[in-house]
């Protein structure tokens, strides 16, 4: 097995790297995933498969790896540790190396309460930089978590989310810089929409030296209609949405509002690719893969890179 | 303090639906300061119980008494003489009282009047919020006396997660988010750097032990 | 008077309503006879919902709580507090089905005369809809 994951070889290599996310369905038809994942193949470095996102059950991630692995996808392993304790995830992480899955993206995940199971008891056993720093000893000590050493160590490229807009703001690129020091040597932000506010954090995350130690990929989630943008300005927490992007989505007629969404997106990949020290995008269109070729190809950033992965 | 909330009358009457005599007994610690078991709550619940009886024309003779503590023998103690005349007792005590009653006296039925919450606070009147889980590994001197594992509803040690709304929490925003609430007085105290730190994950043995815990201690045994 | 169906009525009530409470509380228990019960209270924020209950229990049909005039309370906030202890008595009888109604909060206005059997009677002479409390049917 190829030593580097495909994102860490593009990342490495110094080239701006694309990757997108995929939802697993909320059943047991791996069809629907697979034809997810045929529309992001060859137009993205690795695909994130979420890991029960807000809360909901769905087809597990790690099962969803090894589909879109065969396939010829290099996943990007979400693992919250709402739903597991460190026994679980630990083991998960060994699984994940196991059938080449190299990627994983700690988080803490949603609570619970938002969820399609309220009732479930939130593990929380670890948090998501504890994640981080059990799987870096892991894979470059040798040991699990309780101290004891593991007989093969797990091949793992380790990355982290971050959310530049939340409170508390000014502590933003610090808890970043804890990320990084536990282990995280990629990191995908929040969807970004406030640039000012996302240059004011790249300017704290350089003035830390952070860039220099990690990978930092902008969120991005297409705008589909001007419902969408006044739902994620006011119902998705920790989200930064600016007043001018909603009047620009509501001032044009609803027939022509995806239009504008993928243009508002676009001119954010461009603009992203002006600042310092970040190294690629993160495209989260939820339930609208389809959007992501087009990004992908109008702001020119294919074809992918070819990396030589190492052995 | 122990908080509890008095259990609605639709399951305390199932409860105590086969029995004619029920002696209503309050705890005079930690539920009477939480305003769920204490004297005047007895008093009350007694009242209603004999009312709802013979609305229904049930016959139900309560008894009222309010101990000093009912998770210790020597204040258990005064129920003995009263015991006899009734079928159950209808303890408003925690779920610890509760169980030291049911201890003491194996051979007489002691319900639970409350449902237990938690380890908690009075901050004013008719409020009360939980601030402690007994994890067993007290760390409140890193968070700047706000408990994480309490407060935060998804028990980070590093750091608040993304969620959080003008300091509020996103899970219930009418709760201050507790890593909002450790930053600011961090700052004030001139220590941000408690927060450089990485937390190592929580021993959870200490929490959980064995099944239920115990505290043994040679100097107090007589 | 109409003692077949006379109404069974407790009164809690501040005494600062009245200097003379004593008095002229007494005009009052002789009008309406063994019909209505006199509690006064140094402040309406002294009763408890224990009170109301007992006063319930004990075969009253209405429970009246009389405090001053809203911003008049000697104590500042007394029959603010007298509001929340009347409404949670309330919530308890509601739990075993007597029409929380039979309790009831007057608050005095500041014109009100300082003389408690002028400001009750007029209250007491309202038509009143609740019969005779569920507690008395067929006990007595």
């Amino acid at each position: 097995m190829k030593h580097r994951s495909n994102l860490q070889a593009v990342l490495e290599g110094a080239h701006f790297a694309v990757t997108a996310e995929c939802g697993p369905p909320r059943g047991a038809d791996s069809q629907a995933l697979r034809e997810k994942a045929q529309i992001l193949k060859g137009c993205v470095d690795a695909v994130n498969v979420t890991d029960n996102q807000t809360a909901v059950v769905r087809l597990c991630s790690l099962a969803s790896c090894a589909i879109l692995k065969e396939m010829g996808l290099d996943p990007v392993l979400q693992m919250t540790t709402r739903d597991r304790n460190r026994i679980a995830l630990q083991s998960d992480l060994l699984g994940a190396s196991a059938l080449g899955i190299r990627n994983v993206l700690c988080l803490s995940g949603d609570h619970v309460c938002f969820g399609s199971e309220p009732q479930a008891m939130g593990v929380f056993d670890l948090d998501s930089i504890q994640l981080l720093y059990a799987a870096r000893t892991m894979r470059d000590q040798g040991k699990f978590i309780g101290g004891g050493a593991l007989s093969d160590p797990p091949k793992l490229f380790l990355g982290a989310v971050e959310n530049p807009f939340a409170d508390p703001l000014g502590f933003r690129a610090r808890r970043l810089a804890k990320k990084v020091a536990a282990g995280a040597q990629f990191i995908q932000t929040q969807c970004i929409y406030n640039l000012e506010r996302f240059r004011e954090w790249m300017k704290q995350v350089r003035d830390l030296g952070l860039d220099q130690k990690t990978h930092i990929l902008a969120g991005l989630t297409p705008l589909k209609s001007a419902r969408m943008a006044r739902y994620m300005k006011e119902k998705v927490a920790g989200m930064d949405l600016p007043d001018a992007i909603l009047e620009r989505m509501e001032k044009v007629p609803a027939s022509k509002q995806t239009q504008e969404g993928i243009k508002i997106a676009l001119e954010t990949i461009e603009a992203l690719r002006e600042i310092p020290g970040l190294r690629g995008i993160h495209i989260m269109a939820v339930e609208w893969e389809q959007v992501v070729p087009q990004l992908v190809a109008d702001s020119g950033l294919l074809p992918r890179p070819s990396v030589d992965r190492g052995q | 303090m122990i908080t509890g909330t008095r259990k609605p009358m639709e399951e305390i009457r199932a409860m105590i639906a086969p029995f004619g005599r029920v002696l209503v007994a309050g705890c005079g610690t930690c539920v009477a300061e939480c305003a769920s078991g204490g004297e005047k709550e007895v008093a009350l619940l007694a009242s209603q119980l004999r009312m709802d009886a013979k609305l229904r024309k049930i016959s139900l003779e309560v008894g009222e008494i309010t101990l000093d503590r009912q998770c210790v023998y020597e204040f258990i103690d005064q129920l003995t003489p009263f015991l006899e005349n009734y079928d159950a007792v209808l303890s408003l005590a925690c779920g610890a009282g509760v169980q030291a009653v049911a201890e003491v006296f194996p051979q007489w039925v002691i319900l639970p009047g409350l449902d237990t919450g938690f380890l908690g606070e009075t901050r004013e009147a008719g409020l009360w919020l939980e601030n402690c889980r007994g994890c067993g590994e007290c760390r409140l001197h890193l968070f700047a006396g706000v408990c994480p594992i309490t407060r935060c509803a998804k028990r980070l040690f590093n750091g608040p997660c993304g969620g959080s709304r003008a300091g509020q929490c996103e899970v219930s925003p009418e709760v201050q988010c507790a890593w909002h609430l450790i930053l600011e007085r961090l700052e004030r105290q001139g220590r941000m750097d408690c927060l450089e730190e990485i937390y190592p994950p929580c021993d959870w043995s200490r929490h959980q032990g064995r099944g239920p815990r115990k505290i043994q201690r040679e100097d107090q045994r007589a | 008077m109409e003692s077949d169906q006379q109404v069974h009525t407790v009164v809690f009530f501040c005494q600062q309503l009245d200097p003379q409470q004593d008095l002229h509380s007494r005009d009052l228990e002789r009008e309406w006879g063994s019909g209505i019960r006199l509690f006064p209270m140094h402040c309406s924020g002294r009763v408890e919902a224990l009170h109301l209950l007992m006063a319930v229990e004990q075969g009253a049909d209405r429970v009246l709580l009389l405090t001053c005039a809203e911003g008049r309370c000697r104590y500042r906030e007394g029959n603010l507090r007298a509001r929340r202890r009347l409404e949670y008595a309330r919530s308890l009888l509601e739990e075993i089905g007597i029409e929380p109604g039979r309790l009831e909060l007057r608050m005095a206005s500041s014109q009100s005369p300082r003389h408690i059997a002028r400001i009750l009677e007029p209250i007491l002479r309202e038509p009143w809809s609740h019969g005779p409390s569920p507690l008395s049917m067929g006990t007595d």
